[in-house]
């Protein structure tokens, strides 16, 4: 027994003693990703972080392309009567332009996580601001205000009735969160302030309305005057975005004024030829936003779709859409003929996305000023007619002018930028035979999230 | 410190005189070797001096040492053999060799940290030897012993080669992190991470010989692999490579060559079939849409217009001229396998050696797949003194994998079965292949075939891994004391990799029209070291108690770096590397790192030979985790009842030995090696640096724990001529490392975290027969095994995976989940869904099969529903070997039954053109007609849809039995072989997979879509490979 001792006591000296010392070999820090107590300390580590905002909001879920087919496919009634014609492969998209999404969708789920992570981005830099040097303060606040606004807008909607279907104090949009995420403790996440119920649609239209308007005035200092910084926003994206908010909720007046802003400025111009526009792989003249891609980070999920040189055209355009184009409308030279008749203005497989357009502003200008009867910068016709003279199309007499031929001007001018659907929902126009106001013309909130939040209501007719 | 130490090094020397000294006094020194009837060393042998308590064990090579009285008797003794008694007189040097008292049970079997003999275990641990292992021709040892270890379930997941293997010993743990076993090579844990850059897991034991393998020990309860600690919870399986023999030197040489083919294919529509259902569907989408059938701008019209394009632009189509059956086209069938190897053994008393080369080459059943191997082994033993032995063991391989795309590319080769059957292999309008070249553009066809022709890849792709792999060890094993060794081990384990993959200029409709070829090259390091220390105890304590004691520590740091750059714009199909390109379209490096520290102990006490007792732990900090520490602790009884006086005087029962195990294991593989704290991660903008919060942290992170519970029966009847084991187990995971669902409005979507529990509970049966013995001999060998996985808890949870599969509380891991499909409505063709029953209790919603509901033909109305498990309820296998005068017949069935494997492509190819008009499925014929057809495939619609949603319709029984191994070989006389100096001749014929029974209506119903495989994806089918049927025939020569 004794040795058994003596055998013990050797054992546990020769093992445990040298072994001492590894205990701290076992301290080992990540280097492929930052610890977050270093990541966020300076006014360049914050605007770092707002423009992983930008990166968000161009991703292939949000302007990167998925909000634009999204609401053309949405939009378009399908089958031979159509104007598009989905023949890829992935079942989201298919599922989308049948009107029969399924609450399991990814697409549905990536642009609703996505769209909430960009503004988790732009809550945490609001957080922030006190690291910001003064002089940056202003537009790093106008930055992360104008992606949030954007963002809700856009959930508001895309899951929500539309603003003029029914009573937006009572319909449901989607959860307001203004706070940031505390990365350093989980209590957040996985509490119930995560768990928020559905905001109404006027409450998130507030709330978009509200951060649009402190980023179009937070950025005014630092409005530019040249149009090459559509990159990230402006003060005139911040005035184009609020122009679609109030498109959507009618306000035409409103929308009018923003618009003028936009054109006022005087530094943005209409790239002509058309095609140039397209062709164009970076930031053009007539840009306010644009989605940045390179050949190393971002996708432009449009060429994906819709080009020859992307998944050779999974979306082809159908005889009724090109029968609405005038024989000598330069637009019609923004196709061509491959897999069907496919859209040539998403050729750059590596070009930036042209997400808001000076065209699109004359556009809401004249739409605004012709329903409100009002004469914001200019008169309809006029702003009707620079969009006309641009692709080669004779001047309209202001007396021809009606809103039917301004919504028709808008969808030639903007077809496969993903206007269709709310252009349609805001008239009160169906979709082939299903109303605006159709169910299945909302999305389904995901599956994903009322699994893990049970305060969600999912959308009548899911 | 270091002073300290230093003292504390003089102690131990100090003390070890001190034992010592008095021994060398009074008594005559002696040793030997005890070995078994192969002339194999017997560790753990007892060498007592009869009438007394002096006596000693033999090492892990069966020497002994110590000191006795003049004229003492010895008394040698091992479990499960004869003991023998042998007078000393004055001789000081013992060769005893045991006889075998019951062959099975003498058998030494490698458990963590040493080797007990069979009889004395008391764990659950499955072997496989040499024979099952060697020259079978597959690429790693996994395939080889498929079938052949109850409750070890093997899956390769389809017949690219080099692909990742499936193990699941005991069921499945965990869901968020690895469900591999733990892999240790003679004592060291290897490397199993899968770098593949391609989306399709690779595996990392192709590294390694299955011919150089002597034996494997697969540990699956807790007192088996609790020594192993936080990485023993899916069961550990130990290695153990050849080592020589004393005597004169052998040499082997071996030679096997074969062809390979796929097992089987699935059975697509043929042209004239296709042509009739594409209009047929055509037709029916125009009547339901109200469009008439003739006009210009109808389905009708576009269909046929269509079917010209895809024939190539003319009107073959329609009279079925061109019937291109593309699987034939991307398969390369009689593929050769080459295997040459060759061997020496040998060495004297004090240094023995085994080295071994090996060269295969493999050619898959897809064109332009093949494997290719160079391996070499050097295993090395030197008594360097009478106490001191050192060794070493050294892989050294090469491979090189010309590799496919994953399941989910265009360019994977068997996505060309979505082509039409119509569409020309060589289009007649270019005289090249369909696709490769366009006359009105000058470059790669964009619209035809229908999608991208993978042939088009086979041949112009180039995507290489080539691996280098050093694994080895070097050990010292040093005598202290009398039953006391001291051994040390240091493993390294090195493994380079790169990948360098080119996209010829005519891959252009998957790679990008505007790219003019891409490629990437990738390298990676993973590298790995461990050391080992640790004391073995054997004392003697009489003729009744027998102790073993194994104590240290270990530390492991393991350390992975890559890099990779991919580009664009190539001049010309005649540059093959990044640096002809002309844009650098990506690159990126990545480090990460990881370290384990542990002590580890256990003790094994034998009371009479008859009670049993093992106690065994490990404690194990792991830099994974905030809360690092953790104890795994496992307790085991055994009991020979066949020693008992009341079962001694009878023939029948020759062993009977109930034992009962419990302990806890953890789990602490397959989770990012940060995955506790806040991080933030990096990107690009336009340019321009990003940053953005990346996870969240966790103070509380740990591993999983399981806690197992073993009862098991081992038996033999008839002096062994039956025996077997029967083990219940119960395995119970708490804590799983989850990646939980958070809600995405905080931004985030996923968070790890400590949340569920999960449970397997199965039953194992093993049964081998010596059917007849004598000149003809019969030997039958029978397991089987069920598991049944249970999710018990994951906080409310639902995590999705695969298609369909799905976590979820109450249900196996990876239950299918979906829309329960109700056959085509006999009114009007309309695909139906069960409406089923959703049943709301308080925040818990289940859904339940309740088919008085009714059915649907609105998808999202129907309730989701479990509709089958891809976790097979019954595994097992069936070995039969029957000799005959040198003849040897051995063939192994293999069974999976009570799992479903989802088609995740019935989308697209079992729809009736409702998703495009890829080719269909041959049970797209029975599609609904007219009314009143009674039929489970819905009328064809083209583009409509009709049924293409997930669903159980595409849902089938995945059980298959399969005759897994065969090999017929004949073993020479050496009569006839001494002439030519040849001391041993085989010559052997081997199957692999030579038969397959199942009714799944895929291809081969052992498959796992390989871009989609996890924990919780599983059981998929997604245009995968089936597996390969191998012939081959070898010849092995020594002398």
């Amino acid at each position: 027994m004794k040795k058994i001792i003596h055998v013990v006591a050797l054992g546990s000296a020769l093992l445990v003693v040298p072994m001492a010392g590894c205990n701290s070999r076992l301290d080992i820090q990540p280097v492929n990703t930052a610890p977050a107590d270093k990541a966020l300390n300076t006014s360049a580590d914050v605007q770092s972080l707002l423009r992983a905002g930008y990166a968000v909001v161009g991703s292939v879920d949000l302007y990167g392309g998925r909000l634009q087919y999204t609401a053309d496919l949405l939009g378009d009634p399908a089958g031979p009567s159509g104007e598009l014609f989905w023949q890829g492969t992935y079942s989201q998209p298919n599922e989308i332009y049948n009107k029969r999404i399924t609450t399991t969708n990814t697409f549905v789920a990536g642009t609703w996580t996505q769209a909430y992570q960009a503004i988790n981005i732009a809550n945490t830099v609001l957080a922030n601001l006190s690291k910001v040097s003064a002089v940056q303060q202003a537009q790093v606040e106008g930055g992360a205000r104008f992606i949030r606004g954007a963002m809700y807008f856009e959930l508001a909607r895309f899951y929500g009735r539309d603003w003029n279907d029914g009573s937006p104090s009572t319909n449901l949009a989607v959860p307001i969160l203004l706070t940031p995420t505390n990365v350093q403790d989980p209590s957040g996440v996985l509490g119930d302030a995560a768990k928020l119920p559905r905001n109404t649609v006027a409450d998130v239209y507030a709330q978009a309305i509200s951060d649009l308007t402190a980023a179009e005035s937070k950025l005014k200092a630092s409005a530019p005057s040249s149009p090459t910084s559509s990159d990230v926003a402006t003060t005139y994206t911040a005035s184009g975005m609020l122009s679609r908010v109030y498109l959507q909720q009618q306000r035409y007046d409103l929308a009018a004024v923003e618009a003028d802003k936009v054109i006022s400025s005087g530094i943005f111009r209409l790239t002509t030829p058309i095609a140039d526009e397209f062709n164009s792989k970076i930031n053009t003249n007539e840009d306010i936003f644009d989605v940045q891609i390179t050949v190393q980070a971002g996708v432009n999920d449009l060429n994906t779709f819709y080009s020859t040189n992307g998944r050779g055209g999974d979306i082809s355009v159908q005889q009724p859409l090109l029968d609405m184009f005038d024989p000598a409308d330069d637009r019609l030279n923004l196709f061509n003929q491959d897999n069907g008749v496919l859209t040539t203005k998403f050729d750059q497989v590596y070009g930036n996305i042209h997400e808001m357009r000076l065209s699109e502003m004359y556009l809401t200008r004249a739409e605004g000023n012709f329903r409100a009867n009002t004469t914001v910068g200019g008169l309809p016709v006029d702003d009707i007619n620079i969009v006309r003279a641009r692709v080669n199309l004779p001047p309209l007499a202001a007396t021809d002018l009606t809103v039917p031929i301004i919504l028709q001007e808008r969808h030639l001018e903007l077809a496969f930028e993903g206007f269709y659907l709310h252009d349609l929902k805001r008239n009160k126009l169906p979709v082939g035979t299903l109303p605006y106001n159709s169910p299945r013309l909302i999305l389904p909130i995901p599956q994903r999230e009322i699994d893990v939040n049970a305060n969600l209501v999912q959308n009548a007719g899911y | 410190m270091k002073m300290k130490f230093f003292t504390r090094c003089k102690l131990v020397l100090l003390l070890s005189w001190l034992l010592a000294i008095p021994a060398w006094a009074q008594t005559q020194a002696i040793s030997g070797r005890v070995s078994g009837s192969d002339g194999g060393g017997l560790p753990g042998a007892t060498i007592l001096e009869q009438g007394t308590t002096n006596g000693v064990s033999t090492n892990s090579d069966g020497a002994f040492t110590f000191s006795v009285k003049p004229n003492a008797t010895l008394v040698i003794s091992s479990v499960g053999y004869i003991t023998q008694t042998i007078p000393v007189g004055s001789r000081a040097t013992f060769n005893v060799t045991l006889t075998a008292s019951a062959t099975e049970l003498a058998e030494a079997v490698v458990v963590g940290y040493g080797t007990q003999t069979k009889q004395d275990l008391t764990g659950s641990i499955a072997t496989v030897g040499s024979k099952e292992i060697n020259n079978v021709p597959v690429l790693t040892f996994e395939q080889a012993i498929q079938g052949k270890a109850a409750g070890v379930f093997i899956e390769s997941g389809g017949g690219k080669l080099g692909q990742a293997t499936k193990v699941r010993v005991r069921g499945t743990t965990s869901v968020s992190g690895d469900n591999q076993p733990l892999y240790v090579v003679d004592g060291i844990p290897v490397i199993n991470d899968d770098l593949s850059g391609n989306g399709a897991p690779t595996n990392p034991l192709t590294d390694l010989n299955p011919n150089d393998i002597e034996n494997i020990s697969i540990l699956k309860d807790a007192s088996a692999s609790a020594i192993y600690g936080s990485r023993a919870s899916n069961g550990v399986i130990l290695i153990t490579t050849k080592r020589g023999k004393s005597g004169a030197t052998h040499f082997e040489l071996g030679y096997q060559t074969g062809v390979s083919d796929p097992t089987r294919n699935r059975k697509f529509l043929n042209a004239t079939d296709y042509v009739a259902l594409v209009r047929e569907s055509a037709n029916n989408t125009d009547d339901i849409l109200g469009i008439p059938r003739t006009d210009p701008n109808g389905y009708t019209a576009y269909a046929e217009s269509k079917l010209q394009s895809l024939s190539g632009g003319n009107d073959d189509y329609k009279t079925g001229l061109v019937n291109t059956d593309w699987q034939k086209e991307l398969q390369q069938r009689r593929a050769a396998t080459n295997q040459y190897s060759l061997s020496a053994s040998g060495g004297d008393e004090k240094t023995r050696f085994y080295l071994a080369g090996n060269y295969i080459k493999q050619n898959g059943i897809i064109r332009n797949n093949n494997f290719e191997r160079i391996n070499t082994r050097i295993n090395i033993d030197h008594k360097a003194t009478t106490k001191l032995v050192l060794g070493l063991n050294l892989n050294l391989s090469r491979t090189l994998n010309n590799r496919i795309d994953n399941d989910n590319s265009f360019g994977t080769a068997y996505q060309a079965v979505a082509l039409s059957p119509i569409t020309p292999v060589i289009d007649p309008r270019t005289g090249l292949a369909s696709g490769a070249f366009n006359p009105a553009t000058g470059l790669p066809n964009t619209t035809f075939p229908l999608y991208y022709n993978p042939l088009l890849s086979l041949d112009n792709v180039r995507n290489a891994t080539t691996v280098y792999r050093t694994l080895g060890n070097v050990y010292a094993a040093y005598d202290l004391a009398k039953g006391l060794t001291f051994r040390s081990e240091l493993g390294i384990d090195l493994l380079f990799q790169t990948e360098d993959y080119k996209a010829g200029l005519l891959t252009a409709r998957n790679t990008g029209f505007t790219v003019n070829g891409s490629g990437y090259n990738t390298t990676a390091r993973n590298t790995r070291f461990t050391t080992n220390n640790y004391f073995t105890y054997r004392p003697t304590l009489g003729e009744k108690n027998s102790l073993e004691v194994v104590a240290g520590t270990a530390y492991e740091e393991r350390r992975l770096d890559a890099n990779s750059v991919s580009g664009q714009q190539f001049p010309s199909d005649a540059y093959r590397l990044i640096n002809a390109a002309a844009v650098i379209s990506g690159g990126s490096s990545s480090s990460s790192r990881s370290a384990l520290l542990s002590y580890f102990g256990r003790a094994n006490y034998a009371f009479d030979n008859k009670y049993l007792l093992t106690l065994s732990g490990r404690v194990d900090g792991s830099s994974r985790f905030s809360n690092r520490y953790g104890f795994f602790p496992a307790a085991s009884v055994g009991w020979l009842l066949t020693e008992e006086n009341f079962l001694k005087n009878q023939k029948i029962l020759s062993t009977l030995k109930p034992r009962v195990s419990i302990g806890q294991t953890g789990n602490q593989q397959g989770f990012p090696d940060n995955a506790y704290t806040a991080q933030y991660s990096a990107g690009a903008y336009g340019g321009i640096a990003t940053q953005r919060p990346a996870s969240i942290a966790n103070d509380n992170l740990k591993w999983e724990t399981t806690t197992q519970t073993d009862a098991g029966i081992d038996f033999g009847f008839l002096d062994g001529r039956i025996s077997g084991e029967v083990d219940v187990y119960q395995k119970k995971t708490k804590g799983l490392v989850l990646n939980t669902n958070l809600p995405g409005i905080t931004g985030f979507t996923t968070y790890f975290q400590n949340v569920g529990d999960m449970e397997n509970k199965g039953l194992e049966f093993l049964l081998t027969t010596r059917n007849a013995l004598g000149a003809f001999t019969w030997t039958t060998s029978f397991n089987a095994a069920t598991n049944i996985n249970k999710v018990t808890n994951l906080g409310g949870q639902v995590i999705n995976g695969g298609y369909i599969n799905r976590a979820v509380e109450g249900q196996p891991i990876g239950v299918f989940y979906a829309q329960e499909f109700a056959g085509a409505d006999p009114m009007n063709g309309d695909a139906l869904y069960w409406k089923n029953r959703t049943i709301t209790d308080g925040s818990t919603v289940t859904t339940v099969i309740d088919h008085s509901t009714g059915t649907t033909n609105d998808y999202n109305t129907a309730a989701r529903v479990v509709l089958g498990n891809p976790n097979p309820r019954w595994t097992g296998g069936v070995t039969n070997t029957l000799g005959y005068k040198g003849i040897e017949l051995n063939f192994t069935f293999q069974g999976v039954f009570g799992n479903s494997i989802y088609n995740g492509a019935g989308q697209y190819e079992s729809v009736g053109f409702g998703n495009g008009l890829d080719n269909q499925t041959t049970d797209q014929l029975d599609r609904w007609q007219k009314p009143g057809d009674i039929t489970n495939v819905p009328q064809a619609r083209l583009f409509l849809g009709n049924g293409i949603s997930n669903s159980s319709r595409f849902l089938s029984h995945g059980d298959y039995v399969r005759l897994k191994t065969t090999t017929l070989s004949y073993t020479f006389p050496t009569s006839l072989l001494g002439p030519a100096h040849i001391s041993n001749a085989r010559l052997f014929l081997t199957g692999v997979n030579l038969l397959t029974f199942t009714k799944y209506n895929g291809a081969d119903p052992e498959v796992n879509a390989d871009y989609i495989a996890g924990n919780i994806g599983q059981g998929n089918d997604f245009y995968s490979a089936p597996q390969l049927r191998t012939y081959t025939l070898g010849v092995i020569l020594g002398f």
